[in-house]
């Protein structure tokens, strides 16, 4: 199967029957160091699919394409592997080297602990309407 | 002396075969010119230019320029000298520096978008042709849309700096380039901070949207659909091709357009837009949004922002 389809469109798990020998996927437990949420991820669909499939939050998501940089993550424990491009707009290769990558474009090997890498900037519209000092979470941009 | 429309926008893309699939098969373009060094040129099946979108392979996403077309060559001149006379550099581009096009004007705008105006490029007719035409050809694909209509620029804005640069472009689109401008939102103290501009070079109400962010970049490019019906259609086929949809068919309150908002394989946001809202004119009432109704202005429907709406874009 083609990477870029497998992204965007994994097989419905299968849910056996108590007794029947179905063979799951293989998944992971995806960790974010700074919620605490935990999540299982298959180790064919990117971190932020297993994510928003399952209706939990913690990494922003945009374009799920590997180009916006919104979802920029740190993995500090655990193995995980590219399933497409990513923006060197967004993760130069040096930063890939130390762990750094796009939440939409990776999938786990194994157990993963993340860091959201967003830097809290002040939201042009929400800063400047209302007066308000309210942050959101960016990545590099 | 006029600039028409928008005539072609070069994106980046990092994944050509995906891009072309996309395109092809979700937008309904056609490929209409490949070049030696592997960049496509397409066209939608209404546009009589030979293309109107550029798709370059790069490690990035994000837009290299966009181009308008102006009605004559000759006006390329006396554009290129206003544009100086206003105080910005501007450079001559060669006619077949583009395939098919000729000669281009290139100068940046205050948000440090390049734009270029071109007056040539070669017509190979819409796909319907010119004599007894039918409505649509049999050849539509996807969601078969009709044209290139408009881009949204976001604009490096930070007013507590006195950076407003979708004001500067504003100013300048409209003082040289005889853009008019149909909406606006307005936010701040006493409604005094421009934070969007939509502006216009012909009867549809926008041909290029400016909004205020921390940094610039290309917020959308949107093709253009006849009506509701064809909007609805177009998410069906976004579902079938498992295309990344952002904000779900819905009404915008600026320019009343009906819309999807999606992305395409490198992450830049596309959207299909119908319904021409009302016939713009140079001397209708511009239209403002206060702050107290930005989330009206934009989703009319829920009223509300999105976060991915702010701050994802390329
Ligand atoms: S969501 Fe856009 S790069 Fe991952
Ligand atoms: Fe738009």
């Amino acid at each position: 199967m083609h990477a870029h389809d497998t992204v965007q469109n994994p097989a419905p798990a299968s849910l056996p029957m108590a007794g029947q020998a179905i063979a799951m996927p293989a998944t992971s437990s995806v960790t974010l160091a700074c919620t605490g949420e935990q999540y299982p991820c298959r180790h064919d669909e990117s971190l932020l699919h297993g994510m928003l499939r399952l209706g939990r939050k913690g990494i922003p998501a945009g374009c799920t394409n590997g180009g916006c940089g919104v979802c920029k993550v740190h993995v500090t424990c655990g193995q995980v592997h590219r399933i497409g491009v990513i923006s060197r707009a967004h993760v130069s290769v040096e930063e890939e080297a130390a762990g750094y990558t796009l939440a939409c474009r990776t999938a786990p090997d194994t157990d993963v602990t993340l860091d959201v890498v967003g830097r809290v900037r002040r939201n042009v519209m929400r800063s400047v309407v209302g007066g308000g000092n309210a942050t959101t979470s960016e990545s590099a941009r | 002396m006029a600039v028409m429309r928008i005539g072609h926008i070069s994106v980046r893309v990092m994944d050509m075969e995906a891009a072309l699939k996309h395109y092809t098969n979700v937008l309904g373009m056609r490929v209409t010119h490949t070049d030696a060094d592997g960049n496509q040129y397409l066209k939608c099946w209404d546009e009589w230019d030979k293309y109107s979108v550029v798709l370059t392979p790069s490690d990035r996403a994000g837009m290299n320029h966009v181009a308008y077309k102006v009605e004559k060559d000759a006006e390329l001149d006396v554009l290129k000298q206003k544009i100086k006379d206003y105080g910005f550099a501007v450079a001559e581009l060669p006619a077949g520096t583009l395939p098919a096009c000729g000669r281009m004007l290139q100068f940046t705008l205050p948000s440090g978008h390049e734009m270029r105006l071109f007056a040539e490029k070669e017509c190979v007719g819409t796909d319907v042709g010119s004599i007894d035409p039918d409505p649509w050809p049999d050849s539509i694909k996807g969601a078969g849309a009709h044209w290139l209509d408009h881009c949204l620029l976001m604009c490096r804005f930070d007013p507590e700096k006195g950076v407003n640069t979708v004001v500067d472009n504003t100013k300048f689109l409209k003082e040289v380039l005889n853009f008019f401008q149909t909406e606006q939102v307005m936010v701040g103290p006493n409604g005094s901070i421009q934070l969007a501009s939509f502006l216009s070079l012909s009867s549809k109400p926008h041909d290029l949207a400016l909004v205020g962010a921390p940094t610039s970049g290309l917020h959308h490019l949107s093709f253009f659909l006849d009506s509701w019906h064809d909007i609805l259609k177009a998410g069906d086929i976004m579902a079938k091709n498992r295309v990344r949809i952002d904000v779900a068919p819905t009404r915008h309150g600026l320019t009343r357009g009906e819309t999807i908002y999606f992305f395409d394989p490198s992450g830049n946001r596309n959207e299909t837009f119908a319904g021409l809202g009302y016939q713009a004119q140079r001397d209708r009432p511009v239209t403002t949004w206060t702050e107290e109704n930005l989330g009206r202005s934009i989703f009319y429907h829920t009223r509300e922002l999105t976060e991915s709406f702010i701050n994802v874009y390329t």
